[in-house]
């Protein structure tokens, strides 16, 4: 599984949706929209500087779900990344219910596993993605596979968005293993994935990747993002 | 006050990224042990009054109660080492730190007292230490710039955002985040993940059992007890020594800057609404679609969009009255002190000394405590500005 993270409306409505388009065509099997928060502390700056350029230009979360929608008959698994506070001053029943069927599930950096069972029991019916850390112990993995999401997302680095993973660290390498080992859903790999031989070795040792920070850089160049989707691919 | 599985009713809980987990587990357990042991706590408060200089005096302000017709009280936390209340908190958290074996401790500022009291604990402890502050701070508290980096801490810029707390704590999370291993995130305020909230709380009960103390000793409690509120650590410090008493009327003062409209101040409880923000579900100064309203204060230590989570529950509660002062009332307080009692007070303290002196009326006759949080040193360029504006 092979996906890419795009900031929502960035930067405009009719270019990010070409970005998007181009991502489905360029094969990936699914898109991760961000939905801006402006103090979004698992980012880097340049992920984070789209973020505040985006609303600073008055891009609402209303925007960019609208963008999602509009954006339905394109054939990509779709999934919205967002922090805590967006869905919930929208209302968390709310937010799920308007976004059911667009959405395979959301991801929530500041929605940690044992937090996403709060937003269950506050009416959000979405899946919520739930994280896996270098730091992940086995005795967690009971709690991840309680999620209704069909995939987990490891993130491979200890730092935020724009980090690089080092896949040639015995820690990584087991880390990704025993969460293999301990359960069934495909295990995607987040944060730190920035080339076509990062991208390798994450398919190797995972079930797929997610490219964010090298992606968002090209937003404004279409045309460079193309070829940079057919590098990794 | 503790945490019932991280909250408080429906506030608090664990709102960061997935990597910190075990650190906050671990931090959790640390804290419990630390706090139930007893040598532990003997050291801690050890240091607290043969270095710290604890007790503080509770000092009946006779000149200001003959010319305002009730009785000022006022707990001196101005006379700590190191100038406010944030050093039990950084002496108790660098303690826990060591007691963890960590080599590394961060911390934000925002008025830099809480960047001070952390330098200046990790340099008895031996610990290397970075504090995170906004730029805009940086420049308007330099002479607390100048004695972190004396102690040895490396002071960050901060120059997303605001540049000021907020963005501070954001920045400190991130290292956080990158350092999990052997590095404690010191945090100033009753605010953040669960521990937190809890932990410095119970760090700054002390001065709550030291005033009750003092009351009980004269034989009647106060009516009021006044603290001012940014994050809500002196507050919650105080407050904790009268919870059970429903005679002690608790006020909590917040920023109400220049003016009341979105931006204009930071007055978190009085106009915000609930919300996820740092760590913790609380109340939030923010917009319709959820994003952090900017917030001003003439005082540093005060221009937060979040709060505790305590707070909240307390203010649902409907124990502590919350409420708000402007810029200029607290800068009004301020040279009254200076001038009425020869103390020159901390201008996040003043909020909470105008709050009570600019509501003679109620308080007539009335026994009223105010925490005097801090002390002014650090202001001295503000007042300077500000007197510069008013000529
Ligand atoms: C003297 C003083 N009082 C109060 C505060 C506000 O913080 P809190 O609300 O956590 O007590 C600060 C923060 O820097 C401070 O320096």
């Amino acid at each position: 599984m092979k996906g890419i993270y795009l900031v929502g409306c960035y930067p405009d409505a009719d270019t990010f949706t070409r970005s998007f388009a181009a991502v489905a065509e360029a094969g990936f099997d699914f898109l991760e929209v961000g939905i801006p928060f402006n103090d979004p502390i698992a980012d880097g700056p340049v992920i984070a500087g789209a973020i505040h350029e985006s609303l600073a230009r008055g891009v609402s979360p209303s925007h960019v779900m609208e963008n999602i929608e509009s954006l339905s008959h394109i054939p990509i698994k779709k999934y919205a990344m967002t922090y805590a506070n967006i869905i919930h001053a929208y209302g968390i029943p709310e937010f799920s219910k308007r976004m059911t069927g667009l959405l395979e599930g959301v991801i929530i950096p500041d929605i940690p596993n044992r937090m996403a069972r709060l937003f269950r029991e506050k009416g959000f019916s979405l899946p919520i993605v739930p994280f896996a850390t270098l730091e992940t112990r086995e005795s967690d993995m009971a709690m991840l596979n309680e999620s209704e999401s069909n995939i987990i997302y490891f993130v491979g680095v200890r730092g935020i968005t724009g980090s690089k993973s080092d896949f040639t660290t015995p820690e990584l390498v087991e880390k990704i293993r025993m969460i293999k080992d301990n359960t069934d859903k495909k295990v995607i790999i987040g944060f730190g994935i920035k080339t076509g031989s990062d991208a390798r070795q994450a398919c190797a040792l995972g079930d797929g990747y997610v490219v964010g920070t090298e992606a968002v850089m090209r937003q404004k160049k279409p045309e460079a993002l193309k070829a940079y989707l057919r590098s990794l691919i | 006050m503790r945490a019932n599985k991280g909250f408080y009713g429906e506030y608090g809980g664990q709102f960061v990224p997935e990597i910190l987990m075990p650190a906050l587990d671990e931090l959790e357990e640390a804290y419990r042990a630390f706090a139930a042991d007893d040598s532990s706590m003997q050291e801690f408060h050890r240091y607290l009054s043969e270095y710290a200089g604890r007790p503080t005096p509770v000092y009946h302000s006779k000149n200001i109660s003959a010319a305002c017709g009730f009785e000022l009280y006022l707990k001196r936390e101005d006379l700590l080492h190191t100038g406010a209340h944030k050093v039990n908190n950084t002496i108790g958290q660098a303690l826990l730190a060591k007691f963890m074996g960590k080599k590394r401790i961060i911390a934000e500022t925002g008025a830099g007292q809480h960047g001070v009291a952390t330098a200046t604990a990790a340099a008895l402890f031996g610990l290397k230490c970075r504090v995170y502050m906004g730029s805009v701070d940086i420049e308007r508290q330099m002479p607390n710039v100048k004695k972190m980096e004396l102690l040895g801490a490396e002071v960050f810029p901060v120059d997303d955002g605001l540049r000021t707390l907020k963005d501070a704590i954001s920045a400190a999370l991130k290292d956080w985040v990158t350092n999990v291993i052997d590095t404690h995130y010191l945090l100033g305020t009753v605010a953040g993940p669960h521990p937190f909230p809890e932990m410095v709380a119970f760090f700054h009960a002390v001065t709550g059992t030291e005033a009750r103390g003092y009351f009980t000793t004269k034989g009647a409690l106060p009516d009021y007890v006044v603290a001012c509120v940014g994050g809500g650590s002196n507050a919650m410090g105080i407050f904790q020594g009268f919870l059970d008493d429903p005679g002690v009327t608790l006020v909590g003062v917040e920023a109400g800057g220049r003016s009341l409209a979105p931006g204009g101040n930071a007055a978190t409880l009085t106009l915000g609404t609930p919300g996820i923000f740092q760590g913790a579900l609380s109340y939030l100064l923010q917009n319709d679609s959820g994003q952090v309203v900017d917030v001003h204060s003439v005082s540093a230590g005060l221009d937060y969009p979040g709060i505790g989570p305590q707070h909240g529950y307390l203010k649902d509660a409907g124990r502590v009255r919350y409420t708000s002062v402007s810029d200029d009332q607290a800068l009004s307080a301020f040279h009254e002190l200076v001038r009425r009692e020869g103390i020159i007070p901390a201008l996040e303290s003043s909020h909470a000394l105008a709050w009570a002196l600019d509501n003679a009326g109620e308080l007539r006759g009335k026994r009223v405590l105010v925490n005097l949080s801090g002390r002014g040193d650090k202001d001295l360029g503000i007042i300077e500005q500000q007197n510069g504006v008013k000529r």
